[in-house]
């Protein structure tokens, strides 16, 4: 690896980094549409700060960027709180007039501002290396990473002093407001941080990378865990092997690094999303047959709890009596017996002293739904685990 | 018999969007009752509380607690919020829940300690929550999400209690522990203000009512106003409720 390579996978982990903490509170605030909306809007704040500072890396350009992020999230709550249209709706007509207002403002002055709207969407990572940041005459790195590496510091240290005030906040604004931590301020505190985020990482990997890598990794975190912190950290690693693993595909297939990144995010959301154990599509599919077949047994076991004479026991006679196909019988009966449940004898069922013990249990519970007796057979049970 | 004013409430409008959905309310809550506000859907109930612990602006009057402006009284006040008012998708889990009970008396930037998750897990034992700590709460009943709810409004160690619906969706079970625990607080001479909407249970549980339908129509003593005129005022159809004594 040559150090552009470097630099190039540094900057686009730190700007994944930075973009996964806000993240993951607006897709836990439900709020992942604002994150593109804010992404759009930036833009003539960004012409306009270009026009006064002619450098896309100066603070005040950011700044102004920024502030029109910020314009457009109180545009969209105004518009919203006249209570005529809903939140999205709201989003849909703000931010295409505000990045009409860009683009226009670009077309108009095109010849004098080297700025195009394609580099304003895609960025170009791979030139990002090649702006350096030259203080009295010594080199010191690619201009975006001293502009990611502030943002992320600044992030950081407000995320650990506000932890707790943004996790309040976004699980009960109200009791938050009641206990003296305005929801309000938090709010906007980290709709600004969302968009000096944009802001800062548009240049390297463009508006629409800086969406993906907000909502992206904090999504498929979100269907890993169900701990904050833990969600914090995963969208954090997903984000940065996105970053890595996209830049590598890029060099492989010579195609666009933003483009492969954000191909990345979308294929490890895709496996979370089948895969994930809790929550996984798979999961939820296996746990529902496995439920199924317990609910099968428990009433299979409960069935010769219930009758002792030696008719309704009989094997060939069970399916009847239930009215089960033969699969799910069988399936069932090798169930209770690998458990030891029952026993067979001559083809006569009959429940074992474990099997008649369980069945009293399993029972209660579904009666009684109180957890502490059957906190044991959750291990070997899908039923009765929340 | 002269009594404390815990709440005070003076010509309370409130609004949504310029609406007004409370007009001119008038209310005090003298220390230590145990009060239902009772009123149909839609009658303002949850934006009176709001409004109260100035989670919503009003756009006329105020509200003292004790005599002082909220903001300098945050400390003396719990509340728990209607229950479906929050995500319980939320990652967290019941302990973590009740824990930002004590946020308010960290402060900013602060961080809980051990003193904290202790009063925290004391609560949750006095609700009966306590095995249930390392839940995550979409995981755990309606029921029990709402004793979680419970424990966070003790672990905050107030005066006044403010609970939107505690009883909304709990068994009788739970029900009967909730306002045992609310008759111990009132005991220990706390305010408790409860939004309840089983109006047969009204004089069993509680001493003092407030009937709420856009204005406030009547409070005072069960014993005194909970009859059959006030409630027809309030909900608009004839109501017959034999109060045992
Ligand atoms: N966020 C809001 N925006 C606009 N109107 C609202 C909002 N919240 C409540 N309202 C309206 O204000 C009125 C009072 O609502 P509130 O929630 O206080 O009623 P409530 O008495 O608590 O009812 P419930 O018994 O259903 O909880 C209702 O007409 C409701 O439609
Ligand atoms: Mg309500």
């Amino acid at each position: 690896m040559n150090s552009a390579q470097i630099e190039i996978q540094l900057i686009a982990s730190l700007v994944a980094i930075a973009c996964a903490i806000p993240g993951t509170f607006l897709v836990l605030r439900k709020m992942a549409m604002i994150s593109d909306a804010i992404s759009h809007a930036i833009l003539p704040g960004l012409v306009i700060g270009f026009f006064i500072t002619q450098d896309l890396n100066s603070p005040l350009l950011i700044l102004l960027a920024a502030l029109s992020g910020l314009i457009t999230v109180v545009l969209v709550e105004q518009i919203q709180q006249t209570g005529l249209v809903k939140e999205d709706t709201a989003i849909g007509l703000v931010f295409p007039a505000l990045f009409s207002i860009g683009v226009i403002l670009i077309a108009k002055n095109a010849n004098d501002v080297h700025l195009d709207v394609d580099a304003v969407l895609l960025g170009e990572l791979a030139f990002a290396p090649f702006d350096r940041l030259i203080i009295s005459g010594t080199d010191v790195g690619p201009k975006s990473l001293w502009v990611i590496g502030s943002i992320l510091t600044v992030t950081l240290g407000l995320l650990f002093a506000f932890f707790k005030e943004l996790k309040v906040s976004t699980f009960d604004a109200g009791l938050s407001a009641s206990l003296g931590f305005s929801p309000v301020i938090i709010h906007y505190g980290l709709m600004s941080v969302a968009s000096i985020t944009t802001v800062g990482a548009f240049d390297a990997v463009g508006a629409i990378l800086v969406v993906a890598l907000m909502i992206a990794p904090a999504a498929t975190a979100y269907l890993l865990t169900t701990d904050l912190k833990k969600m914090l950290l995963l969208a954090v690693f997903f984000g940065v092997l996105s970053a890595i693993s996209g830049y590598w595909m890029a060099h492989i297939l010579d195609a666009s690094i933003a483009g492969s990144i954000t191909t990345m995010l979308g294929f490890i959301f895709l496996m979370a999303y089948l895969f994930a154990p809790s929550k996984g599509v798979i999961a939820v599919i296996y746990r529902e047959k496995q439920q199924r077949t317990e609910v099968s047994l428990i009433t299979f076991l409960l069935h010769l709890k219930n009758h002792s004479e030696k008719s309704e026991r009989h094997v060939n006679h069970l399916c009847e009596h239930i009215n089960w196909q033969k699969v799910r019988a069988k399936t069932v009966l090798d169930l209770a017996q690998q458990n030891n449940m029952i026993i067979i004898d001559n083809n006569i069922v009959s429940l074992t002293d474990k099997g008649d013990a369980f069945t009293t249990q399993a029972i209660d519970y579904i009666i009684t739904n109180e957890d502490a007796q059957i906190e044991d057979m959750k291990d070997d049970f899908f039923l009765f685990r929340g | 018999m002269a009594q404390n004013i815990a709440v005070k409430v003076d010509d309370l409008t409130v609004a949504y969007n310029y609406k007004p959905v409370l007009w001119d309310i008038d209310l005090e809550i003298p220390e230590g009752v145990l009060m239902a506000i009772v009123g149909p859907n839609g009658a303002g109930k949850s934006t009176l509380i709001k409004a109260i612990l100035g989670i919503l602006p009003p756009i006329a009057g105020s509200v003292t607690i004790y005599g002082k402006p909220y903001k300098k009284q945050r400390a003396l006040v719990a509340y728990v919020p209607q229950k479906g008012s929050v995500d319980w998708d939320f990652p967290t889990t019941a302990l973590d829940v009740v824990m930002m009970g004590t946020y308010g008396s960290l402060g900013w930037i602060k961080r809980p300690r051990q003193k904290e998750k202790k009063a925290a897990l004391e609560a949750l034992e006095k609700v009966g929550m306590l095995a249930f700590k390392n839940r995550q709460i979409s995981q755990l009943s309606g029921g029990q999400q709402q004793r979680i709810f419970l424990a966070r409004a003790l672990v905050q160690n107030a005066s006044i209690y403010f609970m939107d619906e505690p009883f909304q969706g709990v068994d009788a079970t739970t029900e009967i522990a909730i306002i045992n625990i609310l008759k111990e607080l009132r005991k220990a001479g706390k305010t408790v203000i409860v939004v309840h909407h089983d109006l047969q249970t009204v004089p069993e549980y509680f001493d003092w009512v407030t009937f709420l339908n856009v204005k406030k129509i009547a409070t005072g003593p069960v014993k005194d106003i909970f009859n059959d005129d006030n409630l027809t005022k309030t909900y608009g159809i004839n109501y017959k409720v034999s109060i045992q004594e």
